[in-house]
């Protein structure tokens, strides 16, 4: 590394695609997010990921246009989250190993329908497919820093950082939020006010594909349009993994996908600068296990300072 | 009313039946409709799933030959699936088997093209402890993380495994690169290093029988061992186990390294067996088959075998089929996808099991 100048890889232009590279982990992170909070551990977000990315595509195709491709990506994953919700709440399969086939399932339709729809193996491009744009926001762009910071992004970006505002107010500022809380927190006092556990699985679930749709349209519309097999490289068990770190809070969460965004954005540049790529590749994984594992000893250091402050003050009593 | 002294016997034996009788027809329910799923997906995309399934058949159990290949196919997944048993039935969830299989398939490609000049009875057992070794050794990071840290495997193992992909893929692209090579791989392993084959003109190898043994050996480990039976109690309820004094601790490093050590024996095998040589990306998700096989098989070490041959041969078997009838191998991982879904389902085994009874008395 001695040959690399670092003040060439910590530009602003890295910071911006940080936002870049957190947005489809974001919108998988809000979708689990709302069927963690109704007490369904969703594992297929991976899947949900990959499948609005693939039919993303073919929605673009169809309709030659991006929004229609982002109604096909949500019709999608809408239909499959209701089918997991069906195998799982009616057929009472456990939520986790429905995930983990949803998983294995939607790896094997997007290749098949790959094939069968369009006709190519491995991936699919073409200049069918009509992309987003990138948006200016008027005045911000002309301000220096944060001009190259905030403007010129997809709008999927803008939407998803202004998600995680929304569904905080959702959960937390609205009836409906609470009411599916509650059923996450305990079924049967929600059950016995008069709240309908399965009806609001059924909403989590719901809009938890309505976001893996975004997530998975941005990942084939946006900074690029095309379809490979394996293009969520993984996306959505972080997602999990910044679930997990957040427990389940939208901010919380957000600073996790914020990491991991950062270390794709690193990992790209730093491939730019002759590293291999099989190394730098690894870099949102490991961040992964470095950012579980810093939240934990903060944790402890955290209830041994409590720990302390509990004794001194019982021992000032005594 | 001369019945009534054949009852006992009677009634035993229909227990029996009604017993077994749901089983067998719980899982033809769930193997029905993920086939018909299957055929669905065919039939939407123009394609005759009749024709689909038979070129399957035929390309699985067609000939001696074939059924050897199928046998194969399914050597990595017995290994796969035993060590996903063995984890989830002591309640460790480990969603790592895919990377430990990386780690020691490339363990035992490295002890096999860098040692030379060893007898075959030496260096064959070395590289598959090799194997053993990194499979196991790529589970210690997520021990320690959640045993000091309370970290969830779920997460971390899930993490390991791309890490593991990776770097293997680093390992062959830049300090094992082998320069004569088109693809991306390790140097040819030495021939001593190969595991001999069962039958000529098959891939199918002395790895298959060790795989069985192995299975056998878990049974064994789990259901006949003392220690085996305390992690058996640490699966179903880990409080009380701890309570009775059983080492909670110890029963989760036990069981995540030797998962990690058993799906690496079947990436060593692979190596050693079937590639010659370490190949990126070789594996096309062992490691997850190796996970729904276990599910299948009710996390049963012996189980594990009927199940890994169905899946060995449906792996087989798309090949054939993709051949024969142009419809793409994937359809086959719909179907495998469709078992899981409702493999755990378990709406159906009362509602069996109130018709067999009825239909009994």
């Amino acid at each position: 590394m001695g040959g690399i100048d670092l003040s060439r890889i910590f530009t602003l232009s890295l910071f911006a695609t940080t936002f870049r590279m957190a947005t489809p982990v974001l919108f998988a992170t809000l979708g689990g997010i709302f069927s963690s909070q109704a007490g369904i551990f969703n594992v297929g977000l991976e899947a949900l990921l990959n499948i609005g990315a693939f039919f993303a595509v073919v929605g673009s195709v169809n309709t030659g246009s991006p929004v229609g491709g982002l109604l096909y990506a949500v019709v999608a994953c809408v239909i499959a989250c209701l089918f997991f919700s069906v195998v799982h709440l009616e057929l009472k399969a456990n939520a986790i190993i429905v995930g983990l086939a949803m998983n294995i399932f939607a790896s094997g339709m997007t290749n098949y329908l790959l094939v069968t729809m369009l006709d190519s193996t491995g991936f699919y491009q073409s200049d069918l497919i009509i992309g987003f744009k990138t948006v200016e926001i008027p005045f911000i762009k002309d301000i220096p820093v944060l001009g190259d910071l905030l403007s010129g992004h997809f709008p999927l970006v803008y939407i998803a950082f202004f998600s995680v505002w929304l569904v905080y107010l959702i959960l937390y500022k609205t009836p409906f939020g609470f009411h599916l809380r509650s059923v996450g927190e305990n079924q049967d006092a929600a059950e016995s006010v008069g709240i309908n556990p399965k009806k609001m699985r059924y909403l989590s679930m719901i809009l938890c594909g309505v976001f893996c749709g975004f997530g998975g349209s941005f990942l084939s519309l946006s900074y690029l349009t095309l379809f490979s097999e394996g293009m969520t490289a993984g996306r959505g068990w972080l997602a999990l993994a910044a679930i997990n770190f957040g427990e389940a809070k939208p901010v919380r969460s957000l600073i996790a996908c914020l990491v991991f965004g950062f270390a794709d954005a690193l990992a790209l540049r730093l491939q730019q600068f002759g590293l291999p790529s099989q190394v730098v590749l690894m870099l949102p994984y490991v961040s992964t296990l470095v950012v579980l594992l810093g939240s934990a000893i903060a944790d402890e250091r955290k209830r041994k300072a409590l720990n302390a402050k509990h004794r001194s003050a019982e021992t000032a009593l005594t | 009313m001369q019945k009534t002294t054949r009852k006992p016997v009677n009634s035993f034996f229909k227990k029996i039946f009604v017993e077994a009788g749901t089983q067998v027809a719980n899982y033809a329910i769930i193997f029905l409709i993920s086939i018909l799923i299957g055929a669905l997906v065919i039939f939407l995309s123009g394609k005759d799933p009749i024709a689909a399934y038979k070129a399957l058949w035929i390309g699985a159990f067609g000939n001696g030959l074939k059924f050897a290949d199928t046998l194969d196919r399914s050597t990595v997944m017995i290994l796969a699936g035993v060590a996903g048993a063995l984890a989830f039935r002591t309640n460790v969830t480990n969603l790592g088997l895919e990377g430990q299989l990386y780690m020691g398939a490339f363990a035992a490609a490295w002890v096999g093209f860098s040692i030379h000049g060893l007898p075959s009875y030496v260096h064959i057992p070395l590289c598959l402890i090799a194997g053993c070794l990194g499979g196991a050794i790529w589970t210690l990071p997520v021990i320690y993380l959640k045993l000091r840290w309370n970290i969830t495997e779920l997460v971390t193992t899930l993490m390991m495994n791309y890490i593991g992909i990776r770097f293997t893929e680093y390992l062959i692209a830049f300090p094992f690169k082998d320069p004569t090579a088109t693809l991306a791989g390790s140097p040819v392993l030495d021939a001593s290093a190969r595991l001999p084959k069962l039958m000529q003109g098959s891939t199918l190898n002395i790895g298959f029988i060790i795989a069985i043994a192995v299975a056998i050996f878990v049974y064994w480990f789990l259901f006949k061992s003392k220690t085996g039976y305390e992690m058996r109690m640490v699966g179903l309820n880990k409080d009380f186990a701890a309570a009775s004094g059983i080492p909670v601790n110890r029963s989760y490093i036990l069981a995540m390294t030797m998962s990690g050590a058993i799906v690496g024996l079947g990436g060593a095998i692979m190596i050693t067996g079937f590639f010659g040589r370490f190949l990126g990306s070789f594996s096309s998700g062992y490691g997850w088959d190796g996970m729904m096989i276990a599910l299948l098989a009710q996390n049963h070490p012996l189980g594990v075998l009927p199940a890994s041959l169905f899946y060995g041969a449906l792996a087989n078997g798309a090949l054939a089929m993709q051949s024969a009838t142009g419809v793409p191998q994937t359809a086959v991982v719909m179907v495998k996808g469709s078992i899981m879904f409702f493999v755990t389902v378990t709406v159906f085994v009362p509602y069996i099991r109130r018709r067999l009874e009825k239909w009994v008395a």
